[in-house]
């Protein structure tokens, strides 16, 4: 059920056994597969079910360093966290993504196919070749090759506080408190166990939750802040004995124009490479090195994928989402086809004049750009710290210094060489690296960012390594664990939201151990 | 061999037009009997004025090469053809190029020229255009 904590008596207390901070993809994610079974959960939302400029201005920062989307816009606070604008990208981490994990593939596997479901994807597979068409296939790379294709999969995309709001309110034991910002944690003189929470609403109620288990999953900044901000007992922040809670912060820096390539008119292995509908699926190819070339030439884990050049009307039209009422009315074919076709045509309806000027001019046939995207090996100068200034609510502030290596340029145009030289061994086409010295334009000022926010509580088994052991349960705290894509200690090169759904699962089977 | 098309770049970024040397059918296109000489290799360019930009590029960038006889003499040995040898016509040179540029690409031995990734062979076809 749901309950506004602005409606609570002052000093209300709240029982549970399990308590969990910020409902997006991995405190909803948990929240539900821990329901049921008698355990009592209370899911802790700082916002409504809806925006809400007050409560979003919670998340003012400062940014330094690298150019960054401002922190109030990056990130949403409300009913389903940020997955209220997630554009919908899957993929499923490999066994190159994992080898700094404290596990394997095999770890996660099985809780992938549970995030399938979760995040509405219709088919299980990533292979590239199940993807192909007469008109969209993958280069022929070949064993041995430098590079290797992959596929993304687009969930809806689920806005996870829409979709699951009705199973929130009917699932058995779990309480949704809405309004609820957490703005302490509370531990015992030895700072090995969390005693509880404060909390407080922006009407001035203020209460406490008593649980077994905690867990904060309120995102890769927000889940920094509320733990240096607990510097009661451990000066530092709680969890941080070894100064590592906010380093290592990463996001996916992206090119939307890095190369240009000259191909046939209509290339199938240039089609593959941009999003398109296969039956009634949306999916998008991308071609990545592969895990010998990575190593070899110390390069980061990349994804370039292809766009027509020139007058390309759909730039910027997104798939759109359907309310779960009509979805649910509908084949998953049908709804799919609905959401991908149903903005495009409405935005030609928009602008019929670059619509007819489209139709009328055709940019030379065989005219396309790259767009690259890559997870950067992690910097621990790359960080999420404090500042004085104080929000509404009396938590300080962050500041964020995004920093991206001095290798990115030189590793990016050595990934679209790689490329180059298999459009031409293939005979496909071939690739011109944009770069102000040789053609005038410089692709790194539009560089920007993928709003993936990660690897700030990191995850290592060794607690001068990582924030939280291979479980996600902080080192040294028996009852407190993190949720999210701030656990991760390397990136990949894609958007996290599978991931953390599927990591919020394992937590979940851990937990659910936990409390017996 | 593919029939010879008209390839046409337009500007992107200022970039001139790539030639039609990029793969024999995107428009490798000669005479008829030609012989490999540096002006009959030139005859493998279908557009001269485009690639002379990239050529005076490579040129550039390997002064060593700065001279027709020294260019076409390195392509006619990377092609495997000697001097004044076998004639081969217009297609079985073309195929012949062909294979020699999707090895280099193989092999790595490429060159950037006002950002273009080419084969050697190429680059150097553009170069002799200059």
């Amino acid at each position: 059920m749901f309950v506004d904590a602005r409606t609570l008596p002052q000093k209300f207390v709240i029982d549970a056994d399990v308590c969990i901070v910020g409902a997006g993809a991995a405190g909803i994610t948990l929240a539900r597969d821990l329901s049921g079974g008698n355990r009592r959960i209370a899911l802790l939302e700082s916002g409504n079910f809806d925006f809400d400029a007050d409560t979003q201005k919670l998340y003012a920062g400062e940014v330094v360093g690298q150019a960054y989307t401002p922190l109030d816009r990056d990130r949403l606070r409300y009913l389903g966290g940020t997955t209220n604008h997630w554009e919908g990208s899957c993929r499923e981490f490999d066994a190159s993504d994992l080898a700094d994990w404290p596990f394997g593939v095999d770890e996660l596997a099985p809780f992938y196919r549970l995030a399938h479901d979760v995040c509405q994807l219709s088919s299980h597979s990533f292979e590239p070749l199940d993807w192909s068409t007469d008109e969209a296939r993958p280069l022929a790379l070949g064993q041995g090759a430098s590079l290797k294709s992959g596929v993304f999969q687009y969930s809806p995309p689920t806005r996870f506080g829409t979709a699951y709001r009705n199973d929130l309110a009917a699932a058995p034991g779990l309480t949704v408190y809405l309004n609820a910002n957490l703005v302490q944690i509370d531990t015992n003189d030895a700072a090995s166990s969390v005693t509880g929470l404060e909390v407080a609403c922006l009407n001035g109620k203020r209460g406490r939750v008593r649980a077994r288990q905690y867990v904060l999953a309120a995102g890769g900044i927000e889940n920094v802040r509320l733990l240096l901000n607990a510097d009661r007992v451990q000066k530092t922040g709680l969890g941080n004995g070894y100064d590592l809670v906010g380093r290592y912060f990463m996001d996916h820096p992206f090119v939307p124009f890095s190369a240009t390539i000259v191909a046939h008119a209509a290339s199938p292995e240039m089609a593959f490479y941009n999003q398109r509908m296969v039956r009634g699926h949306i999916v998008e190819g991308y071609i990545s090195a592969s895990d010998e070339v990575m190593r070899k030439e110390h390069l980061p884990p990349f994804a370039i994928g292809v766009r027509p050049a020139g007058l390309d009307i759909d730039a910027g039209v997104g798939n759109m989402t359907l309310p779960p009422a009509l979805r649910h009315l509908m084949s998953e074919n049908a709804a799919n086809h609905l959401t991908y076709y149903l903005p495009r045509w409405i935005n030609r309806l928009e602008t019929p004049i670059t619509w007819m000027q489209q139709k009328m001019w055709r940019n030379p046939p065989g005219v396309y750009h790259t767009a690259y995207n890559c997870g950067p090996y992690p910097d621990p100068d790359s960080r999420v710290t404090l500042i004085d200034t104080v929000d509404a609510l009396g938590l300080r502030e962050v500041r964020l210094d995004w920093r991206l290596p001095a290798s990115f340029e030189r590793d990016m145009q050595r990934a679209h060489e790689l490329l180059a030289q298999e459009l031409g061994r293939t005979g496909v086409g071939r690739l011109r690296i944009e770069s102000s010295a040789t053609t005038g334009y410089d692709p790194i000022k539009d560089l920007g960012e993928g709003h993936h926010h990660m690897g700030t509580t990191r995850m290592h088994n060794d607690p001068h390594h990582g924030v939280v052991d291979a479980d996600c349960r902080v080192h040294g705290i028996g009852n407190l664990s993190i949720a999210g894509s701030s656990v991760f200690p390397s990136y990949a090169c894609d958007d996290p939201t599978m991931t953390i759904v599927a990591l919020a699962l394992r937590l979940s089977s851990h937990l659910k151990s936990t409390l017996g | 061999m593919r029939k010879t098309r008209r390839f046409v770049l337009s500007c992107l970024a200022g970039a001139s037009g790539l030639p039609l040397m990029l793969h024999s059918d995107l428009g490798f296109g000669a005479g008829d009997g030609c012989e490999p000489s540096a002006a009959t290799l030139r005859c493998l360019v279908e557009d001269p004025r485009r690639a002379r930009v990239l050529g005076h590029s490579y040129r550039a960038q390997f002064p060593d090469e700065d001279h027709a006889g020294v260019l076409s003499g390195l392509i006619r040995s990377s092609l495997g053809l000697g001097s004044g040898g076998a004639l081969l016509n217009r297609a079985g040179l073309l195929a012949v190029v062909d294979a020699r540029v999707r090895a280099e690409f193989g092999a790595g031995d490429i060159v950037r020229v006002h950002g273009w990734v080419l084969a050697r062979t190429e680059a150097r076809l553009c170069a002799l255009c200059d």
